[in-house]
């Protein structure tokens, strides 16, 4: 049964119900107006009441009856006056048993179809005789008699009205019973119509609530998977992110000692080798960092840090890095600024780093996917306000395009093309979503125009404020932990065993890691020592002074940032020796937890070496 | 207010010519047969103890006539005779009850508000002709009983004496 059937027959019912009810009060309120008639009608036929009257006439008739006695057994003169009074009384009391509305019940009685023709019969001898000029005693004697003789008539009269009233009673209060009878049991069926109606609604509403207690137990479950489903969710990103970082130690160690290889004394032909083995690992960073990126969108762990961007050289950069590109690929490229002049802001406040990003992004995917023909980047400013500026960077190819289908899936995780194109042209499929968020993160957006077979547009377009330029030294690169460049080992050989080298302290648990920074400070000129964790560094350095600490973060036994933490603790001088942290975690809250602990500086992994060597430099009094 | 106050004068000033015109409000005494003597709290007299009136004195009054259905008859009954708050009037009743009796003995009490409230009538005809005393005359206190329902109850039908013979003003 549907939720709907049932309301449907609850309403049904109602309706019964109030049309019963209806029904049930209108048969009241029609017995009431009845009862109201009877009444009324019988009160105007009481007007005066049937023994009145016949009382009455028989009082009448005694007293006539009796003056009549009076003067026929008298002896003195007969008192007319008084006599015709009486007799008129008598008269009109008998008008009034014949023609009074209020008697017509006695009309059908035995006792007073009796009386009546007699009395009239009298009334016309009494005429005569009370007519005559002279009243006479014999002729009102005679007259007596007769009277005399109706007396039992005229009581047996008032006796019949007294039963007609008692009978009008007795048949008032039983059709009065009747009806009330018939009222109580329309009372009746009303009160129990009313329990049953409100049973049912007892019953509905116990049925409602327990429907509206499993609508709250689903809404709770539902939270609840919802909840569970988001822990999976961060668990997944915790993952990735885990694995990213898993993955950049072993590979820091390669790329580290492919740069070593590279400056031993090797043959052309190996060198071209090692050559293409770090453009392999540089390209499997990329995609390394576009798994880390997404990752960290999604957990929300990418803040953008606005700087002061000098707008022109970073577009030289992209230029410088991109023609290359198309070149080796016979493709033209042309980077066009439409306001060349100063009316375009020079300076702007932006993330340096991600704006390249996506443009570095933008134009690769323009060359991917073009086989011949040009990749145009149009840069657009507009004015929005004093202080701010749109910036759209159009990027035009005349690759192979799309249709509205492959547009509308465009930007969603890991869609290439089509699966041909994933083969043909690789990557993860991520950099697009990772552009997209990072524009949206600016207060931007890429918008694409496409035809297939004929090229695409991608369109970045973000609000950015203009800034003055910053006073020159500020420029001194800021660590970039995200997206180091790959380390490149090119320094020339620093002699070692000087005397006064700055003493490094490494603690790190990885030997490949140990022996790649620590070549890279024995070449910086600093004496290097090597501890496998925090708790051996503790030891170390309550025995023997160091100028710096390069300290890893996850290793057995103790972690880096404990260690650094229980050094900062450390009685005496050696707290305050210059700790700088070393991950490959390089989300930004890595860097405030370092900071947290005690950490002067951080540096993410892979090393660079001119990151490493400009720590070492701030750091470390020569 | 000013208005009012001029009104006022002019309709005393009126009753006092009024007055002055018709010295003869004074009630004279009946020339023929009493049917109706008034006593009791009167400022009108015209016997030692009561304002007496025969039938050429009740005629002599404004007449009013109304036709009304009775409880004591199966048809309606066209009723003429003077108002009774005129009757009282001219006897310059000053109580507020009236004790009617009749020629058979029947005694009812009226209130004097009736007579102002309604236009009860002392009849004197039934359907244009005198009223004999065996069809209930010579005088019928009627209420105007067609013309509102709250007339047609035992109260007012008590109050309706017929062969009228005094009113005691108490």
């Amino acid at each position: 049964m549907t939720g709907r059937s049932t309301n449907q027959r609850y309403l049904l019912w109602l309706a019964l119900g109030t049309a019963t009810m209806a029904i049930a009060m209108a048969a009241l309120l029609a017995f009431e107006l009845a009862q109201k008639r009877t009444i009324e009608q019988s009160s105007s036929l009481r007007s005066d009441s049937l023994t009145a009257l016949v009382f009455q006439f028989e009082r009448e008739f005694l007293r006539f009856r009796q003056a009549l006695d009076k003067e026929v057994t008298g002896s003195v003169p007969i008192d007319a006056q008084n006599l015709t009074l009486r007799y008129d009384l008598f008269l009109s009391r008998v008008a009034l048993l014949r023609e009074s509305p209020g008697l017509s019940v006695l009309d059908s009685r035995p006792e007073y179809q009796e009386l009546m023709p007699r009395l009239e019969d009298l009334v016309r001898r009494s005429d005569a005789a009370m007519g005559a000029s002279v009243l006479d005693r014999g002729a009102l004697a005679l007259l007596l008699d007769q009277y005399n003789a109706l007396g039992a008539s005229v009581q047996a009269v008032s006796h019949a009205a007294d039963s007609e009233v008692a009978r009008l009673l007795e048949r008032q209060s039983t059709t009065m019973l009747d009806q009330n009878d018939l009222i109580v049991a329309l009372t009746l069926a009303q009160l129990l119509l009313l329990l049953g109606a409100s049973a049912a609604l007892a019953l509905r509403h116990r049925r409602q609530e327990k429907e509206r207690l499993a609508l709250e137990k689903l809404t709770e479950d539902l939270l609840e998977a919802r909840i569970q489903a988001e822990a999976a969710n961060r668990g997944k990103s915790q993952f990735l992110a885990n694995m990213s970082h898993e993955l950049r130690t072993p590979f820091n160690g390669m790329m580290g000692m492919l740069g070593l290889l590279e400056a031993t004394p090797i043959s052309a032909e190996q060198a071209d080798y090692i050559k293409t083995a770090q453009r392999s690992a540089h390209h499997l960073l990329t995609l390394l960092n576009d798994i880390l990126d997404v990752s960290a969108l999604e957990a929300g762990k990418i803040t953008l840090k606005p700087h002061p961007v000098d707008f022109r050289c970073l577009l030289m950069d992209v230029e410088a890095l991109m023609q290359p590109h198309a070149t080796a690929k016979g493709l033209e490229f042309s980077l066009v600024h439409m306001q060349p002049s100063d009316a375009s802001a020079r300076w702007v406040m932006a993330d340096e780093t991600r704006l390249k990003q996506i443009l570095f992004n933008l134009v690769n995917n323009a060359i991917k996917f073009t086989e011949r023909g040009e990749v145009k980047v149009t840069i657009a400013q507009s004015r929005e306000s004093e202080q701010s500026v749109r910036l759209a960077i159009a990027v035009r190819d005349t690759g192979i395009g799309m249709d509205a289908q492959g547009m509308a899936q465009l930007f969603q995780r890991f869609y290439q093309v089509d699966g041909s194109a994933t083969r043909r042209f690789g990557g993860t499929g991520l950099g697009l979503e990772i552009s997209q968020s990072l524009a949206n993160m600016m207060g931007g957006a890429i918008t694409v125009t496409s035809a297939l077979g004929v090229g695409s547009e991608f369109t970045l377009s973000v609000p950015l404020a203009a800034c003055e330029p910053p006073p020159a030294p500020a420029m001194a690169a800021v660590p970039m932990p995200v997206a180091p460049p790959a380390v490149t080992l090119t320094e020339a050989v620093q002699p070692q065993g000087v005397a006064n080298a700055p003493k490094v302290l490494v603690v790190e648990d990885h030997p490949i890691n140990q022996k790649l920074v620590g070549v890279l400070l024995q070449r910086m000129g600093c004496a290097v020592a090597f501890c496998e964790n925090g708790q051996l560094a503790l030891d170390r350095v309550a025995q023997e002074r160091f100028d710096l600490i390069l300290m890893d973060v996850s290793m057995p036994v103790m972690d880096g940032l404990t260690a650094t933490r229980a050094i900062r603790a450390m009685d005496g001088p050696v707290a305050a020796t210059p700790i700088v942290v070393l991950t490959a975690d390089v989300m930004n809250e890595a860097v405030q937890t370092a900071r947290d602990a005690g950490a002067n500086d951080f540096l993410g992994k892979p090393v660079a070496v001119d990151q490493l060597r400009a720590v070492v430099a701030k750091h470390v009094e020569r | 207010m000013k208005s009012v106050l001029a009104k006022s004068v002019v309709v005393s000033l009126g009753i006092v010519m009024l007055g002055a015109l018709q010295p003869a409000s004074a009630l004279e005494p009946p020339k023929g047969k009493v049917v109706l003597t008034i006593s009791g709290k009167i400022g009108q007299k015209n016997t030692a103890n009561a304002a007496t009136f025969d039938m050429a004195m009740i005629e002599k009054l404004p007449q009013q006539t109304f036709t009304t259905m009775t409880p004591w008859d199966k048809k309606p009954i066209e009723f003429t005779g003077p108002l009774l708050r005129d009757v009282l009037g001219a006897a310059k009743a000053q109580g507020s009850v009236i004790k009617a009796a009749a020629l058979n003995d029947y005694q009812t009490t009226i209130p004097v508000e009736d007579a102002q409230k309604f236009d009860v009538v002392v009849a004197h005809k039934m359907n244009g002709a005198n009223i004999p005393i065996k069809t209930k005359g010579p005088l019928f206190i009627v209420y105007p009983f067609d013309k509102k329902s709250e007339l047609r109850s035992t109260v007012y039908y008590e109050r309706s004496a017929w062969q009228l013979k005094s009113m005691v003003i108490e």
